[in-house]
């Protein structure tokens, strides 16, 4: 046999011992977009949607800018095309039993199954992702998703009893988005019922494939829809009618900008912002195995966004050598290659990373790249970022993939305090052999998901989701069920938007109160003033508001507050709350039983005031029992939340821990003066939030007076209550920063107004979007969806070994 | 086998400091198999490279002259002339790194290496081979006999029940194991085992040498620990001074799939000279 030029190489290669190329074959992929002539539409109720005279928009190779094929973008006729699709399989799916749904997701799991090869090589072809990772991971997670829903839809008719299928889900997706995105998000959907409209960005051929294969499976084509068009359309499939609610994962502008936009249209809004990680290595962590963690973070093509890395002082150099001499090792190149760590992550990724790159730099940063790499595509290589100036835009913002930003910490205490000082709360690692500072550090962290000695860990059954500006909003495990299911009757949302409503001056100026004649309220009066760090105050406007029975006597004269009463009012709440949220359960729900008896001593008092508002003196009676037995059953549940998940391929536990949200203002409503509030603040207190409250326009004087006793019974701070005008009040608090989540019941245009204001710090809002609930109905006042609002998730894993 | 190095001072707290956590080193070892995979004439000449780190084993308790005297052979004569040739590496005197025996058939190697002209090391397994429980005297005694029978490489069974009580030994070159436990040769141990050689190195600037025995039996294998010793330690530990492979069958295997690149077909049992 003679020696080809090929095996010449081999004799270089045997000296050099260099890595060569794998490339994967891409054909069946090419062959796939030849069934569509090469021109992508959309999918919509189980049929290729190619309508004419729209725009097209190229599909590339992000590697070579070879052309695959044209896509075509959605108008919003297509979007309404689509939704009505939805709408009118949604009619067919909801009313399947769970056993049905879960055989057809069954179905589409072997359907993936069968296909993975040319699902894995269309991502990789069409996002230059790195092609092992897409067959190890995202595909295989694609698929037991589908089976963990599968088996979740089985069990729901028993095990979410009183739930119902929120309706049609609106889905958008960003680009540079995994299909595992879609997949994390349509996979509960499904399972509970819903039917799902995708808007997914151009270019983006997986999730059409996705829906052709779910189309095809035959007799609920119309389950799954997607539409490829600009984040634009995104408004638009939002306001569709039948839309009940928006899932949105992206950029934290963007989402953001999407908050603001669909304030007032109805459909709940569900964030899940930002990429960027955190990593917390500690001096008495295993560091090589953590600088693996560091590349599972930001250097491969598993992570979807960039690192904060937090090394202690003691370890830094020993971290800082370890991580250069693994970052020589890693390697980019096209994402078609099997032995490639990181591809091209889809066009422009490389721009984001460069544009920081340069940011640093001018900012004082020291830079360090290293990493094989071909020259001639757009690559960014590993890059370390360190020395960046605390105060720096760059140490702010957040850090986009493949980046590293390192910094330095002493102590814990300040690990944490750095850790927490950013507005992103998405996930986080902490490195450690040290259990005690380990669990010190996963139980501080601000974040939805922590991972001891270990990063970026997923599994179906662990909700993932974020807080703060990292949104609120959770996929996967019970959470991420939860997320489109709505207490059995809830009424359909509607569009409540107020048009001509001015979010610059709603709320912004108080009427002015006048002397209003004598009182003629019961002795002894109610306190006077805004109960505030424990003790009433006198208002900083120093004036009042009159309060008057359902027959227009004044009854009593109010506290008028203001913008700095609620300024006061959240920072007493916050000096308060790392110790309520430190009590354990058990000690929130015997304060609220010691409340409920305080309650029960004033039931004379309160249930002559309830008449003269005009109700009944048995009704009254009863409505004052049932606020006291409200706050005792509220303590009690909130001691059965959390529990511990068992995950496949994963010894140890994960632990699914319900944290306090931190500070909570109620606005609460005019009507029900003393049950409404009591119902609101009792699940609020017992889940270890501390609060602030506007108590009922009408009647706040139930409010004033509970506050008497929570002056004797309460720490400091715990519950604020301040009166005054509502829209006012609203204002401040919805456009205060620093409070982690509102409830508002008022009008139509506050609850607009709330949506639109809580985009600052995308705090989780409630709203009745006008609607009166039913406060003395077991399921409206004192449902689990109350405990649901009143506490985060956060996902603890604890891997275990010798 | 490497230069002896110099030593260092013993410090036992740079044991008490190393952190290893378990699950992570076993992440990373299933990871760094997957990660890293290479084909056609590089898996080929990947795979002509492993054999120049095989040290060719025979462990049995019925080793006689015949059976050594045909491992001998095939040491000198790992591949099979053509397909060399088919490669353009016939010229490259690709042999194994050493042959390793028993103590008792040292001689026997010896004088059958001297027979086929091949000048490669015959390294012996010495001292209470495979426990390691015998007397200090007689295993040095053991190693004496060897090196005068012509052996020049000796793996030495460490005393274990010192190392589990803390008092441990040092060494210019370190093994997995003696290919006789239940579990031998793994990736995890590996890692740790490779992080360790790296930080002696930064620390003291000695190399220590790495040889995983016992399990490695496919070609396969054998690249997946080629990529991670260049991957944990780089290229400078790719020689057979710092890095051997202990294997008896894994030849095979790498013999026949360099059949399989040179000629497109799949071998059959006849088609390959036996070791």
């Amino acid at each position: 046999m003679a020696a080809t030029r090929a095996d010449f190489r081999a004799r270089e290669i045997f000296t050099t011992l260099e890595y060569g190329p794998v490339p994967e074959s891409y054909a069946c992929a090419l062959a796939w977009l030849d069934t569509q002539d090469r021109c992508l539409g959309h999918y919509v109720n189980g049929k290729w949607l190619k309508p004419v005279h729209r725009d097209s928009v190229p599909c590339q190779d992000p590697n070579t800018g070879e052309n695959l094929a044209t896509c075509l973008q959605a108008q919003t006729e297509d979007v309404a095309a689509a939704v009505e699709a939805a709408r009118n399989s949604f009619l067919s799916w909801s009313k399947l039993p769970g056993s049905g749904r879960a055989q057809h997701l069954t179905r589409l799991a072997k359907m993936m199954q069968k296909h993975q090869r040319l699902l894995w090589t269309l991502e990789s072809l069409a996002t230059g992702r790195a092609i092992r990772e897409v067959r190890d991971g995202d595909v295989a997670l694609a698929q037991q998703l589908l089976q963990f829903h599968a088996v979740q839809a089985y069990t729901q008719e028993e095990a979410l009893a009183g739930w119902e299928p929120v309706g049609v889900v609106g889905l958008i997706l960003p680009s540079r988005f995994s299909f595992l995105e879609m997949m994390w998000r349509i996979c509960p959907a499904l399972a509970v019922g819903c039917t799902v409209v995708a808007l997914v960005p151009l270019a983006s051929p997986t999730p059409l494939l996705l829906a052709q294969l779910a189309g095809e499976l035959g007799p609920f084509p119309g389950i799954l829809n997607v539409i490829s068009g600009p984040a634009s359309l995104g408004p638009a499939l939002a306001s569709c009618p039948g839309v009940q609610k928006v899932a949105f994962c992206g950029a934290i502008e963007e989402g953001r900008a999407l908050r603001r936009m669909l304030a007032g249209e109805g459909a709940e809004l569900g964030l899940a912002l930002g990429t960027e990680s955190l990593l917390l290595l500690t001096d008495s962590a295993d560091v090589d195995s953590a600088v693996e963690g560091v590349v599972d973070a930001a250097w491969s093509d598993r992570s979807p966004g960039g690192l904060r890395l937090l090394v202690q002082e003691s370890v830094w150099d020993e971290t800082m050598k370890r991580l250069q001499v693994r970052m020589g090792r890693l390697r980019s190149g096209h994402g078609l290659d099997g032995a490639v760590d990181m591809g091209l992550k889809g066009p422009g990724a490389h721009v984001l990373a460069q544009d920081y790159v340069r940011e640093a730099q001018k900012q004082g940063a020291q830079v360090f790249q290293a990493g094989d790499m071909p020259s001639d595509s757009p690559f960014c290589p590993p890059t370390l970022v360190s020395g960046l100036p605390p105060a720096s835009p760059c140490a702010q913002a957040e850090v986009p993939w493949p980046l590293v930003t390192a910094s330095a910490f002493r102590t814990t205490k300040e690990a944490l305090a750095m850790a927490n000082g950013t507005p992103r709360g998405g996930s986080a690692s902490v490195w450690s052999e040290r259990l005690g500072p380990a669990l010190e550090l996963g139980y501080g962290l601000h974040v939805g998901t922590v991972w001891i000695n270990a990063h970026g860990l997923r599994d179906p059954a662990v909700p993932t989701g974020g807080c703060k500006e990292s949104g609120h909003s959770w996929h996967g495990g019970l959470d991420g069920l939860y997320e489109y299911l709505q207490p059995l009757g809830t009424p359909a949302r509607a569009r409540f938007i107020c048009e001509n409503l001015n979010y610059d001056t709603f709320g912004l100026a108080v009427p002015p109160a006048l002397p209003a004649g004598p009182e003629i309220g019961p002795s002894p009066a109610p306190p006077y003033g805004l109960f505030v760090g424990g003790r009433f105050q006198a208002p900083g406007s120093r004036s009042s508001r009159p309060i008057r029975d359902s027959s227009g006597n004044l009854l009593s004269y109010v506290a008028e507050g203001g913008a700095k009463d609620v300024r006061d009012a959240v920072e007493a709440a916050h000096r308060a709350a790392p110790g309520w949220a430190g009590q354990s359960p058990g000690a929130r729900a015997a304060l609220l039983c010691a409340l409920a008896a305080a309650l029960e001593r004033r039931e004379p008092a309160l249930a002559s005031r309830l008449e003269r508002q005009g109700v009944e003196l048995q009704a009254a009676k009863a409505e004052v029992e049932l606020s006291v037995r409200r706050l005792r059953a509220c303590g009690a549940q909130a001691r059965a939340q959390g529990h511990t998940l068992q995950v496949a391929g994963l010894r140890g536990p994960v632990l699914r821990l319900r944290e306090p949200l931190g500070v909570l203002a109620i606005v609460c409503p005019d009507e029900r003066p003393l049950l409404a509030f009591v119902s609101l603040l009792a699940p609020a207190l017992a889940h270890g939030n501390t609060v602030v409250l506007v108590p009922s326009g009408t009647c706040p004087l139930f409010a004033l007076e509970v506050c008497q006793d929570m002056a004797t019974l309460f720490p400091a701070g715990l519950v604020n209550v301040v009166t005054g005008d509502r829209d006012h009040l609203t204002r401040c608090l919805a456009l205060h920063q620093d409070i982690q989540a509102l409830w508002y019941f008022g009008s139509a245009q506050g609850s607009q107004f709330v949506e639109w204001a809580s985009a600052g710090n995308l705090k989780p809002v409630w709203v009745n979007r006008g609607c009166p609930r039913a406060w003395d109905q077991e399921a409206e006042g004192a449902g689990p969806e109350l405990g649901l609002r009143a506490a985060r998730t956060k996902a603890l894993w604890l891997p275990m070994g010798d | 086998m490497a230069a002896h190095s110099q030593g260092t001072e013993f410090d036992l707290s740079w044991i008490s400091k190393i952190q290893v956590n378990q699950p992570a080193v076993l992440r990373r070892a299933q990871q760094i198999q997957a990660r890293r995979t290479v084909k056609k004439e590089w898996q080929a000449a990947w795979l002509l490279k492993a054999v120049t780190f095989i040290d060719l084993t025979t462990l049995s308790g019925d080793d006689t002259f015949s059976n050594i005297q045909r491992l001998c052979y095939k040491a000198k004569y790992p591949i099979r002339e053509d397909l060399l040739k088919a490669l353009n590496m016939h010229d490259k005197g690709i042999t194994t790194a050493a042959v390793c025996v028993y103590p008792a058939r040292v001689c026997d190697a010896v004088k059958a290496l001297k027979a086929v002209g091949c000048n490669i090391p015959v390294a012996s397994v010495a001292t209470g081979f495979p426990a390691g429980q015998t007397h200090l005297k007689t295993r040095l005694e053991e190693i004496r006999l060897a090196v005068e029978d012509g052996a020049s490489e000796i793996d030495v069974v460490i005393n274990r029940s010192l190392v589990l009580t803390g008092q441990w030994e040092g060494s210019n070159f370190i093994k997995t194991s003696t290919g006789k436990e239940t579990v031998n040769a793994t990736f995890p141990v590996a890692i740790v085992m490779l992080r360790a050689i790296r930080d002696f190195f930064w620390k003291t600037g000695n190399k220590v040498g790495f040889k995983p025995a016992g399990g490695i039996r496919s070609a396969k294998d054998s690249l997946a620990w080629l990529s991670l010793i260049k991957e944990e330690l780089g290229d400078e530990w790719l020689k057979p001074e710092l890095f051997r492979i202990g294997a008896s069958s894994l030849l095979t295997d790498i013999e026949r799939q360099i059949y399989h690149h040179v000629t497109g077909r799949y071998a059959a049992y006849h088609d390959l000279p036996m070791s």
